[in-house]
């Protein structure tokens, strides 16, 4: 299957003041055209960042300081601000963590759609508006509605019109940031299911943001799991979920409840990610992890490839097995 | 008479709210009232942790504020410990205060941000006039409780110093820290990070059995209550659709929302059933809710008995209601 | 909150999106960094200054009559070593007129400013946090109050009461403590919104305890702020009140400077540094209110930090 994006070492550093933070530091991610990446971290890992960084909107305090970002070939990074935001929406888009961020209020939707079709795409004003109402009916919203103002949407609907706008010019990427955290969970499955569907239909190529593993595990094929600035775990979502090969990946399966197995125990990951401004020089996880050896703390450990398209950066992870078995005992995690 | 008296009663609870209107419609003379809760039964037995499952504008929330007296029903009774909540004067309601606590939602918030936690743990002993001598004491015992050792390190902390779990476990300390008999949780977890989470639902597990509380917890997750409680009510539209023991609900779910409601929840397998959800379109309008049942626009079993008669909430199995009209056909 | 990502995450609350203002002082401080900031108190401080040592810094008594040494009337001389900056027209002498000109000005200014941000913080947390008819009787005042056009009612007030400064810092504040008694409403609002201010009512607080212990501390510095743009807007409002001739004309303020400027043509005659000079220092002192806002907006709204 091609390559539709490549990340390669990519860094992000945020200036507040005096402080540098160094909210991804060195970051390699592959994805693979018609496929649906779930990148997941858990408050403050950066992937929210790394997803600004994909889309060229980082704000201006925050720097990319090394790497590249290869969109079908193109380098993002070598690109101006102008290039850049030029490709929005035309190659890469992005639906936004709330809808509110992406549709303006005063506008009806058809004038939004309209600036994203006729000021971007160079459709006539008549094109654009087929074209709307057949992004409409693709995401499941009644293209009678294009006359209605943001305000008189529902939730769920307001997202799936803020998806629909960024399916617009039929961008080979989209990237959606927590795109349903912020929704009901009957509605949370409606706007899943609405990007299931354009992945099988469309075969749209997406990279879904999110903290919650299970949503990625409904939606996505590949997963890429982040902890303070890095990638710790990614592969197929069978392989990374059925059998992880990094400590972090195995607390976080252990911490996620599960609705259909009744009265298993949670376990907490004890402690908390470490600092950004200055980051230890070995594993990040290392202070909370149980299998940390004395190694681990030494130096930063590389990603290693554990089977093939799976890969994990623990230097224990050719002993991921007997680790598996470990972590899911309760006493392994208390500290 | 019960020989364990209940500690929370509810008869049908409503509460209304005067929503804005447009000009046209004010002069028009409409009238728009949101039924945030609209006629519930509610019984709290003393020791049990029960948990209220709904969406966002089912009313739940509000539910949470009129069993802490922090608004006033529009209508019905309610009642704790047998004394009606309504009719309490103010040295009445102190006391309830030190009684009946909440655990908020967004530990970021429900700090005072210039508040040292000592200062925030100091607070309501200070409010209920509990005794100076005692405060260190009990400010040691809710600390070590929410299992905040090294308690000298954290009295000094400002919030900003403190990650989410441990804030969430302050929260917490300064809800016990009256030594109440009543608990009410807001979505406790929501705003924590899944590896943090469980520590907390863990600790609130434990706390039950330990202090014998009386628990309420209002979320919209429904793994998070079948984790932490022994019976589940589920909330559509400010009423109550369906009440039982955990497991009967989320295992043989009688109600069609609730069956929405399980299959809706993703799973973190990545072998999950993704099957069509059986309930279609948004929830309704709380101004204006639909005549019988409130959910018949959205369920597909509706027929016609739905639109002429609303559903009671009726018994289904022992211990185990549900207000719907499919089990209560003549032939069941 | 962990990283830069959450940073602000928090609503517009001084420090609630970093360390809280904890010291009030050390913080105000610290933001003199801030090259406006800077300016503005520097400026302050040298008209306080200047105000109080007036006496010792004025080589004259400004109403004082002054004779050269030839027993001619000192009138309308240029500046010079013995009159930094020249004489009036009757032989008074310009730099001590602006000199303890500076007296009346910044009383006016300074007790102004207080009362209006005394006066529009109460307002504004009594109309914020009780609501209801307290809230719309104070906000319906407020409009009234802030239809009004603001010289011409100070003059009537003035006129009808008298023409004493303080009759002038009555009608100011009369007119101005709308102002910030709408921002704080808001932001008492907004406060009142947060889930502590619930948390203190569910362990017990009294209503009365929860606005001054928890909310009052988070709006004062918005009080400070008014109260610091205030003092310009009265001590322009006084120098126009002065130079339209309803002031107290017993009193030597800059603003009775100008207007003596005027009726004498020192314009027409170029005396620039008669007029000049009170002028200038009019425009500083307003100035100085605005660069100590701009200078600590950062303070207040964090948001603008990022940007």
């Amino acid at each position: 299957m091609a390559e539709l994006l490549a990340v390669d070492d990519l860094a992000v550093t945020y200036r507040l003041g005096d402080t540098l933070v160094h909210a991804v530091d060195g970051v390699d991610l592959v994805l693979p055209e018609g496929a649906m990446l779930g990148l997941v971290g858990e408050s403050g890992c950066g992937k929210t960042t790394l997803a600004r960084a994909l889309m060229g909107v980082l704000p201006g305090n925050a720097t990319i300081t090394r790497g590249r970002v290869l969109l079908a070939g193109t380098d993002l990074v070598s690109l101006s601000a102008g290039e850049h935001r030029a490709r929005l929406w035309r190659d890469l888009s992005f639906v936004p963590q709330t809808a509110m961020n992406a549709l303006d209020p005063v506008y009806r939707l058809r004038d939004q759609m309209r600036e994203v079709l006729c000021r971007r795409g160079g459709l006539s004003r008549a094109a654009a508006d087929r074209r709307s109402a057949e992004l409409f009916t693709t995401v499941g919203l009644d293209p009678r509605r294009l006359m209605d103002y943001p305000h008189q949407f529902s939730g769920g609907m307001r997202q799936r019109a803020a998806i629909a706008m960024a399916l617009a010019l039929r961008p080979k990427l989209v990237i959606a940031d927590e795109p349903v955290t912020a929704l009901d969970v009957i509605v949370q499955r409606q706007v899943l299911d609405t990007f299931r569907g354009l992945g099988l239909e469309l075969g749209l190529s997406a990279i879904i943001v999110t903290h919650d593993i299970s949503v990625v595990a409904y939606l996505c094929s590949m997963i890429a799991v982040m902890y303070a600035g890095r990638i710790v775990e990614f592969g197929p979502i069978e392989r990374v979920m059925g059998e992880p090969a990094h400590p972090y990946t195995m607390g976080l399966m252990n911490a996620s409840p599960d609705l259909a197995r009744a009265g298993a125990e949670l376990t907490p990951i004890e402690g908390s990610p470490p600092s950004l401004v200055h980051p230890p020089m070995g594993c990040r996880f290392a202070e909370r992890c149980p299998f940390a050896e004395r190694a681990c703390v030494q130096a930063m450990p590389a990603t290693i490839e554990v089977a093939p398209g799976h890969s994990a950066a623990c230097i224990r992870s050719g002993e991921a097995g007997e680790l598996r078995r470990r972590a899911r005992e309760v006493a392994t995690w208390r500290q | 008479m019960a020989a364990v008296k209940a500690i929370v009663e509810a008869f049908g609870l409503a509460k209304h709210f005067a929503a804005s209107r447009s000009l046209r419609q004010a002069l028009r003379g409409e009238r728009h009232v949101v039924r945030a809760v609209d006629g519930i039964d509610l019984r709290l037995e003393r020791g049990e942790s029960v948990g209220l499952v709904g969406e966002s504008g089912s009313g739940k929330t509000t539910v949470g504020r009129l069993l802490l007296k922090l608004t006033a029903p529009s209508s019905g009774r309610l009642a704790f410990e047998g004394e009606d909540l309504g009719g309490m004067d103010k040295a009445r309601t102190l006391r309830f205060r030190q009684q009946a606590q909440l655990v908020f939602q967004n530990p970021y918030d429900a700090l005072n941000p210039r508040f040292s936690v000592r200062r925030a743990l100091t607070e309501p002993l200070t409010n209920t006039r509990v005794a100076r001598a005692e405060h260190e004491t009990r400010i040691g015992e809710a600390l070590r409780l929410v299992q905040l050792h090294d308690a000298q390190r954290y009295l000094d902390s400002l919030p900003h110093q403190l990650s989410g779990g441990q804030l969430q476990r302050v929260v917490l300390a300064r809800a016990l820290v009256l030594k109440p008999s009543f608990l009410v949780a807001d979505e406790p977890v929501s705003m924590l990070d899944v590896s943090v989470r469980a520590g907390i639902l863990n600790l609130l597990r434990d706390l039950k059995e330990r202090l014998g509380l009386t628990a309420f917890y209002i979320s919209h997750d429904l793994t998070l209550v079948r984790y932490v409680c022994e019976r589940t009510l589920v909330m559509y539209l400010g009423k109550l659709v369906e009440d039982g023991p955990t497991d009967a609900v989320v295992n043989q779910p009688a109600h069609p929302y609730t069956q929405a409601l399980i299959k809706a929840v993703p799973r973190p397998r990545v072998d999950q059933s993704r099957q069509q959800l059986p309930i279609s379109g948004a929830i309704g309008d709380a101004a204006n809710p639909l005549s019988g049942c409130r959910l018949r626009d959205r369920c597909p079993y509706a027929f016609a008995r739905c639109t002429e008669e609303e559903p009671q909430l009726l018994e289904v199995a022992p211990g185990h209601r549900a207000a719907c009209h499919l089990h209560q056909q003549p032939n069941a | 909150m962990e990283a830069a990502e959450q940073l602000a995450a928090s609503p517009s609350l001084p420090g609630a999106a970093g360390a809280p203002l904890g010291s009030k002082l050390s913080v105000l401080v610290a933001q003199l960094r801030d090259p406006y900031a800077f300016a503005g108190v520097v400026i302050y401080i040298a008209f306080v200054l200047v105000a109080i040592f007036a006496d010792a810094l004025a080589p004259y008594n400004p109403n004082d009559i002054l004779f050269t040494a030839d027993g001619q009337l000192a009138a309308s001389l240029p500046p010079s070593a013995e009159h930094l900056l020249g004489t009036t027209q009757l032989g008074r002498d310009v730099f001590s007129q602006l000199v303890l000109g500076a007296r009346p000005s910044l009383f006016v200014g300074m007790t102004a400013a207080v009362a209006v941000a005394t006066i529009g913080t109460a307002a504004g947390l009594l109309s914020g946090y009780l609501g209801g008819f307290v809230d719309k009787l104070l906000m319906r005042l407020a409009d009234i109050l802030l239809g009004l056009p603001f010289l011409p009612f100070v003059i009537v007030v003035v006129a009808l009461i008298g023409a004493s400064l303080q009759h002038v810092v009555l009608a100011i504040v009369l007119l101005l403590w709308p102002n910030p008694a709408r921002v704080i409403r808001s932001q008492v609002l907004t406060l009142t919104q947060r889930q502590f201010v619930e948390a203190a009512r569910v362990t017990g607080a009294s209503e009365w305890r929860i606005m001054l212990v928890h909310v009052a501390p988070n709006i004062l510095p918005l009080s400070f702020l008014y109260g610091s743009i205030a003092v310009g807007w009265a001590i322009l409002a006084q120098a126009s009140v002065s130079f339209l001739g309803f002031g107290d004309s017993d009193v030597v303020s800059w603003g009775t400077m100008l207007q003596d400027a005027y009726a004498s043509q020192a314009l027409d005659r170029g005396q620039y540094s008669w007029f000049v000079p009170p002028g200038l220092c009019i425009v500083l002192v307003v100035l100085a209110g605005f660069f100590i806002g701009r200078g600590y907006e950062e303070l207040l709204f964090p948001k603008l930090r990022d940007s």
